[in-house]
């Protein structure tokens, strides 16, 4: 083995493969089980789900209809539309429901998301459990049950989801398919151990006693979903997680899109949790959390851009160096195949093997994401895809997401 | 113990186990590989000797085995080829490529009398490069200078390229260096006998060999370790 920059590709190895094998250990473990047995609730306290919009008339109808063919008592639940001074036909759509006696309809000058939930969440001061669901994303009828399941433990405070990608088609929303599924088994080992410290848009529900103790969401970096995780996190309430609540998302169709998306979360992560956050880190007053998720996430970050940033130096010293070693020689002889045949010409390395193991355990996880969540669609292409692309688009918004926060840059929401 | 540490434990001892199991596959395979280039470094031994047995005996060059000199060096251009390869993957001062690498040299050097021999009483005139290199750093135009070499020895197969890592601390090539008269100014190149030095390009390579060398023939060449 020589020394080199490739050289640091190890440790980084050794933290994933540590990482994964930790949460695949939770996974096995008797309380990650047990939570996997869980019944569907016949319990019905009052629900309120709030849809915030902005410029969502394209997808808002379909997500009230779905909240609308939610299994549960109709007179426990309502459905509170935020349109947050939306500038296209929003308005008209969210008029269609106003005759439902669920529905409320609020309509406010615009203020960003944080400020349409905390409206929303004014609106119903008599609900147990406050919920929230993106305008473009959708609900299984049998959704809020498996939620509202979790919250009969007393020491559940919010619960997540189960997530995953809408019919997903373009090449991009087929990766973020991968990547969703992944996140399921994910979010659900973290919510064993307490670990979660994002609550996402889509279908996340809460006590209400959740917002009278620590108050409503803040702007946060355009991340208030992970500001909220984080605060009650820090006042050391309990997140759970609802594995089999399916919710569709609708996702970036397009890189650029994509790369919007992501940096804004990526610079929300970075900016909560190192600006705001950072008596968490390494705390072990917060267990798995401060010892364990976000000092691996922190790595995690910082191993993509200096493994992207390793390989772009090594791939630029090694095409310069092949330029000037066949500068002069005829290309055909360059480019025609030398290939060596058998055993003793196996690339098999450590760095190989070990990456081979991180995917390895990777798709695991996807697989049994899928079948846990039993979240429909075809699954393996789209880990194909993903494993294909993945590691080539991901430290894209994980330079960018580094410089924003270096240089304080704010980006728009899209 | 908390169901924290318990799993923080047992991952640890889990890392640890595949890290170890990763570690003692990939050694196990170079040493497997090492074990090859051994294996076919002593059946080349083997087989020099009883070529020079052979010319030992007839008093004279077997000529006629010359077609076995062919498969001779077919088989040490694919153990150059797997050295190169080894040396690769362990490091060109790992202890055992360095062992090989110098049976692998004498092997060649053996190789490049008799075919010295042979030229001089068989109807057969190959034409010969022994090539000095350095894997030190301190020969920046030796990459370029093996890459030339490769490239003529496939285009012109009778071309028999001996390349000598010319820090390798062997008596045999110290001596070749000192009858060739080779200096450490590298790369350095005996051409039929001509010694020169420096790589500037293919072409004025090229020039350094007789026009006899680019002619189409069907003999075969032998491959360094460059």
């Amino acid at each position: 083995m020589s020394w080199g920059p490739d050289l640091l590709i190890y440790p980084f190895l050794f933290i994933a493969i540590y990482f994964e094998t930790f949460l695949l250990v939770t996974f096995l473990s008797a309380p990650a089980r047990a939570r996997r047995k869980r019944r569907i609730s016949n319990s019905t306290p009052r629900v309120a789900i709030i849809v915030p919009c902005y410029n969502e008339e394209r997808t808002v109808a379909a997500t009230v209809k779905s909240l609308l063919a939610l299994d549960y008592p109709r007179e426990k639940l309502t459905v509170v539309l935020v349109d947050d001074g939306s500038t296209d036909s929003t308005p008209k759509v969210m008029a269609h429901f106003k005759e439902i006696p669920q529905v409320t309809i609020i309509r406010k000058e615009n203020g960003g998301k944080h400020t349409a939930l905390n409206a929303g969440i004014r609106a119903v001061p008599n609900a147990e459990l406050i919920g929230c669901l993106d305008a473009d994303s959708f609900v299984e009828p049998d959704a809020l049950r498996e939620v509202v399941a979790c919250f009969a433990e007393p020491e559940v405070m919010a619960t997540t989801a189960a997530m995953s990608v809408h019919e997903p088609k373009t090449i991009f929303e087929r990766v973020q398919h991968a990547e969703y599924i992944f996140g399921i088994t994910v979010r659900h080992i973290l919510s064993t151990i307490n670990g979660l410290y994002v609550t996402p848009g889509p279908f996340s529900l809460y006590r209400a006693t959740v917002f009278e103790q620590l108050g409503g969401f803040i702007a946060a970096h355009q991340t208030e979903d992970m500001e909220m995780a984080l605060r009650m996190q820090r006042a050391h309430m309990v997140i759970e997680n609802a594995p089999r609540a399916r919710v569709y998302t609708k996702v970036p169709r397009t890189l650029p899109k994509l790369l919007t998306q992501r940096t804004r979360w990526t610079s929300g992560f970075l900016r909560n949790v190192i600006f705001s956050y950072r008596d968490l880190i390494a705390n072990p007053r917060h267990g798995a959390l401060g010892l364990v998720v976000l000092p691996f996430a922190l790595l995690s970050f910082a191993s993509g851009v200096l493994l992207f940033g390793t390989a772009i130096f090594l791939f630029g010293q090694q095409t310069a160096h092949m330029i000037s070693v066949t500068s002069g020689i005829p290309l055909s002889y360059t480019l025609a195949p030398r290939l060596h045949f058998g055993w003793f010409y196996l690339p098999i390395s450590g760095l190989l093997l070990l990456s081979g193991s991180i995917l390895l355990i990777t798709m695991t996880f996807m697989i049994i994401g899928k079948r846990m969540s039993h979240t429909p669609g075809r699954l393996i292409p789209n880990v194909l895809v993903y494993l294909l692309l993945y590691g080539f688009v991901s430290p894209l918004w994980l330079f960018r997401a580094m410089a924003d926060t270096v240089t304080g840059t704010h980006r728009t929401w899209r | 113990m908390s169901l924290l540490t318990r799993n923080a434990v047992l991952a640890l001892g889990i890392t640890l186990l595949i890290i170890g199991t990763v570690t003692y596959a990939v050694h196990y395979m170079d040493q497997q590989r090492l074990a090859d280039i051994t294996a076919i470094e002593a059946r080349l031994s083997t087989d020099t000797l009883s070529l020079e047995t052979q010319f030992s005996l007839l008093e004279n060059a077997p000529c006629e085995n010359l077609s076995e000199g062919t498969s001779f060096s077919k088989e040490l251009s694919d153990l150059g080829d797997r050295l190169s390869f080894a040396e690769g993957r362990l490091g060109s001062n790992d202890p055992q490529v360095v062992q090989l690498k110098k049976e692998y040299v004498l092997l060649e050097i053996r190789d490049y009398l008799l075919m010295q021999k042979l030229s001089k009483t068989c109807a057969v005139k190959p034409v010969t490069v022994l090539y000095f290199y350095s894997n030190a750093g301190d020969c920046s135009a030796c990459d370029r200078a093996g890459y030339a070499l490769s490239y003529l020895r496939q285009t012109y197969p009778h071309l028999r390229v001996y390349s000598f890592d010319y820090n390798l601390d062997l008596g045999a090539l110290k001596t070749l260096v000192a009858v060739e008269k080779v200096k450490d100014t590298l790369p350095a190149f005996v051409i039929q006998g001509k010694l020169s030095y420096g790589f500037t390009s293919l072409t004025k390579l090229e020039a350094a060999f007789p026009k006899s060398a680019f002619a189409t023939s069907t003999a075969t060449s032998t491959v360094g370790t460059n």
